[in-house]
């Protein structure tokens, strides 16, 4: 009782409860006063963060969200991390690597490396994850192994991976590989996930309940766990932005994911609370099927391009919270080149010019739909759009359908002309083999040999400058080729409260080893 | 009376053959894939394919109802796509909290709604009858979407008295035995977390039952206004019978019929209806489930919890059926 009313008073949450009744606050002061040496001795420090994805499952690998990477990668376990501010790769239980041909990796494992019940990371423990991604009926994760022809352990501490074409990129794949044991698999069968969700991270699961939250507790003794951060974190879904942001302004949570523009000025108002802004990984863009008329022609996609003016719509409905695209990707993606061409500055004159040289000198009527409440205003923005486009001659009629239909449609590649995100991408490769080379995926339906072949080459190529070379070499041509227009990287803001020290990553991943719990007179 | 039972549960297979029939029909006639939907934005090709086969999503729509219905013989309504669970089991674990919502719900509005409509049915055109019936328009008009994030920012945010959502604090319910807080930390004698799932529950349960504690107090009002002006109110009061007894004894236990009637018809509905009230406050019940379902096209599951809700709905209105006896000796149960 005394340790829960502690943790209740630690975490702000019992002064609603004081404020509610003075009678429960009489009564929680004498039985704080009374157990007070023994509840301080005993506090234990949570944070509870606010977050807007899912929680699928139990299992680690049936989901493919970026909130369940970060919780299992956190408390499993993942084969590699990458920093995304230094670029590089680290890992828990990966001590070196070896390319020994184009196909064949060999991956010497670190020795002593123990899961928080003590049981020690092998190979085979590797060799069960790849399998389990790969085979598991629930697993949502095939496409992180889907280069993996092969996978041996000649012994405890080496694995060997031949991949199914000489690939460059494979440690992109791994790195979201969430290493779990093939011990208690072997022991437990389904009910390991539930009943042994046990790791080598630096925090373990203590509970989670699908579909509404996932609570962490530190594993004490781990290296990389430090006095300051938390004792535990609690991840509770609150896809509602209002409700997330009075949760954070009350005290019931510490850390918000997320803020719509809306709802900034609130956060920015309140004393207890800092709002942060980090950029992100994920790439808006306006797709343009080459299948489809008017986009069967290279210059009317261009003309789309120079037609939105993108500088306008940041500062007028993203408040400046985005950062504008020249390219695929910007700083601080893999192989950014700030001096990609074309550019694409706003120029209705220029886009009149090419929509005539396409064959449309009096403007050709064009579908443009846009999911409504998935991405950040994305509905207003397209609507901010609809001027802009008619003056440089298209006729828009916007489609607003349900998200599930609109992607299953995109899925498909019936969609003409649409507004979308695309996630984490922080090595490109993936992302633009999926959207621009030929049967990456019907969704643009953009088919080119030249990108083709610059994609393929660069994902074979471990010379790392040639690599990042070829890379712009092909973002150079899509951005010519415009069968998508890039628009902007989204500026987030997290709501944080003062006495919690957290930077976010760009790549939204929370990690609790991040968060630092401030004193409370420097809080102050 | 037990073959009238009988006879009408037997008469809800038909209802719920059918309405599963439709809901199947109607899902695969929606668009949207499963497999594409909850394959993720990185799957490929292959990955879609081998996900379709796996879930039947290959054959005709008649094959997959088919085998829908031999397996629902056995309460087995197969296994959700998204979750990769038993649908029974899911609904079986969501269903106290969505349960114990609209229960709570239910109470409150008639706790608030009939007695509101008994006071200005019997006083008409008073200041109580003009105050309840703004009161009364008020709840049936108000949207519940609106009406809860109102709440959350007055309540949670500027007074800071109740949580913004949730069900419960975490830790607090440390050994749940039947899934239904309140009744848990009864069992266990918890008064701590008692209070606890109080605090969470009063104010999605306000906000679901709102609408409901409107319509209770128009329809108590107009009952009550139709009872006090029949002929043996009226003899009641000449033998000068006290006026209390005359409204509560005489006239509310004759108005109660349509009361019942209509809490029958307003509970089934709340609790196929608490969706918006679930989402708003984070609540981890069927509605939250039927909304996961119906954004990743989850056949089995969405067609599971439609015939759970129908079934609710018939079973409800038979318990209905039965209290008109108990409220009303003259009425008797067909044989």
């Amino acid at each position: 009782m005394s340790n829960l009313l502690a943790n209740e008073l630690a975490n702000g949450t019992a002064k609603r409860t004081l404020k509610a009744s003075a009678f429960t606050a009489a009564l929680a002061s004498a039985a704080l006063a009374a157990t007070i040496g023994h509840a301080v001795a005993q506090t234990k420090t949570r944070v509870s963060i606010g977050v807007t994805e899912t929680i699928a499952s139990h299992n680690p690998y049936a989901d493919s969200v970026s909130l369940m990477y970060a919780v299992f990668c956190q408390s499993y376990g993942c084969m590699f991390d990458r920093d995304y501010a230094l670029g590089n790769f680290t890992s828990r239980i990966v001590d070196k690597w070896e390319v020994k041909d184009p196909t064949t990796w060999v991956f010497n494992l670190k020795k002593g490396v123990k899961r928080s019940n003590g049981e020690e990371v092998t190979s085979a423990d590797i060799l069960h994850s790849i399998n389990r991604a790969k085979n598991d009926a629930q697993s949502r994760q095939k496409h992180n192994v889907r280069y993996i022809a092969s996978a041996e352990a000649p012994d405890a501490y080496t694995v060997v991976m031949k991949t199914t074409e000489p690939l460059a990129t494979l440690l992109d794949f791994l790195r979201q590989l969430i290493i779990t044991s093939k011990a208690q698999h072997d022991t437990l069968g389904e009910k390991a996930d539930r009943e042994a969700p046990i790791g080598f991270g630096p925090y373990r699961i203590r509970q989670l309940s699908v579909d509404n939250f996932v609570a962490l507790e530190k594993v004490v003794g781990h290296k990389e766990v430090k006095p300051e951060n938390p004792d535990e974190v609690i991840f509770r879904i609150q896809k509602e932005a209002e409700s997330r942001v009075t949760a954070l302004l009350n005290g019931e949570i510490q850390i918000a994911q997320f803020i719509p523009p809306q709802l900034v000025g609130r956060v920015e108002a309140a004393k207890n609370v800092k709002l942060v802004w980090e950029g992100s990984t994920e790439i808006m863009f306006l797709a343009m099927s080459p299948k489809q008329k008017p986009w069967d022609k290279k210059e009317a996609r261009q003309a789309l391009a120079y037609a939105v003016d993108r500088d306008a719509i940041i500062k007028a409905i993203l408040r400046g919270q985005a950062e504008r695209l020249d390219g695929p990707i910007g700083p601080g993606q893999y192989a950014y080149d700030p001096n990609l061409e074309p550019k694409y500055t706003y120029n209705p004159k220029k886009a009149r010019e090419l929509l005539a040289k396409a064959g449309y000198p009096d403007g050709v009527e064009i579908d443009f739909y846009t999911p409504v409440a998935r991405y950040i205003a994305d509905k207003q923005i397209a609507e901010a759009m609809l001027p802009m486009l008619e003056a440089s001659g298209f006729k828009v009629t916007l489609k607003t359908p349900e998200w599930g239909t609109l992607w299953s449609n995109v899925q498909k590649g019936g969609v003409p002309f649409y507004y979308m995100g695309r996630g984490t991408v922080i090595d490109p490769s993936a992302a633009l083999s999926q959207y621009f080379e030929t049967g990456g995926s019907p969704r643009i339906g953009y088919s080119n040999p030249e990108v083709d072949k610059l994609l393929q080459a660069e994902r074979q190529e471990f010379n790392e400058p040639k690599r990042i070379e070829l890379l712009r070499q092909a973002m150079a041509l899509i951005t010519d080729e415009a069968p998508a227009h890039f628009m902007w990287r989204h500026k987030l803001a997290w709501g944080i409260a003062q006495n919690v020290d957290y930077k976010p990553l760009a790549t939204t991943d929370i990690l609790a080893v991040d968060i630092k719990m401030i004193p409370r007179q420097r809080a102050k | 009376m037990i073959a009238y039972f009988i006879r009408r549960l037997a008469g809800t297979i038909p209802v719920i053959l059918m309405i599963s029939l439709l809901v199947f029909l109607l899902l695969h006639a929606a668009p949207g894939d499963p497999a594409e939907m909850l394959a993720g934005d990185q799957a490929s090709e292959a990955d879609i394919l081998e996900a379709r086969a796996r879930w039947g999503l290959d054959q005709p729509v008649l094959v997959q109802y088919w085998r829908f219905l031999v397996n629902a013989l056995s309460f087995d309504f197969g296994r959700s796509f998204r979750y990769d669970e038993p649908v029974m089991g899911l609904i079986a674990e969501r269903f106290p909290a969505s349960l114990e919502l609209a229960v709570t719900a239910t109470l409150l509005a008639i706790a608030i709604g009939v007695p509101l409509g008994v006071w200005a049915g019997s006083k008409p055109n008073s200041w109580v009858d003009h105050v309840g019936s703004i009161g009364g328009f008020f709840g049936i008009s108000m949207p519940n979407f609106w009406l809860g994030i109102m709440l959350v920012l007055l309540l949670a945010g500027s007074l800071n008295i109740l949580p913004s959502s949730g069900r419960h604090t975490f830790g607090v319910p440390d050994d749940p035995v039947t899934g239904f807080l309140l009744i848990d930390s009864i069992i266990g004698l918890n008064w701590e977390s008692f209070k606890d799932a109080m605090i969470y529950l009063i104010m999605p349960a306000f906000v679901l039952g709102i609408n409901m504690t409107g319509i209770l107090m128009r329809v108590t009002r107009s009952s009550m206004l139709e009872t006090l002006s029949e002929d043996f109110i009226m003899t009641a009061r000449a033998k000068g019978l006290d006026e209390r007894a005359v409204i509560w004894r005489h006239g509310f236990r004759n108005a109660l019929i349509l009361v019942i009637t209509v809490v029958g018809l307003e509970f089934g509905a709340l609790l196929s209806g608490s969706i918006i009230v679930e989402t708003i406050f984070s609540w981890p019940g069927i509605g939250n489930l039927l909304l996961q379902g119906l954004t990743s096209r989850d056949y089995p599951l969405i067609t599971g919890v439609v015939i759970v809700y129908t079934s609710l709905f018939v079973v409800v209105n038979l318990i209905v059926d039965l209290c008109y006896a108990a409220a009303d000796p003259r009425i008797r149960l067909a044989k």
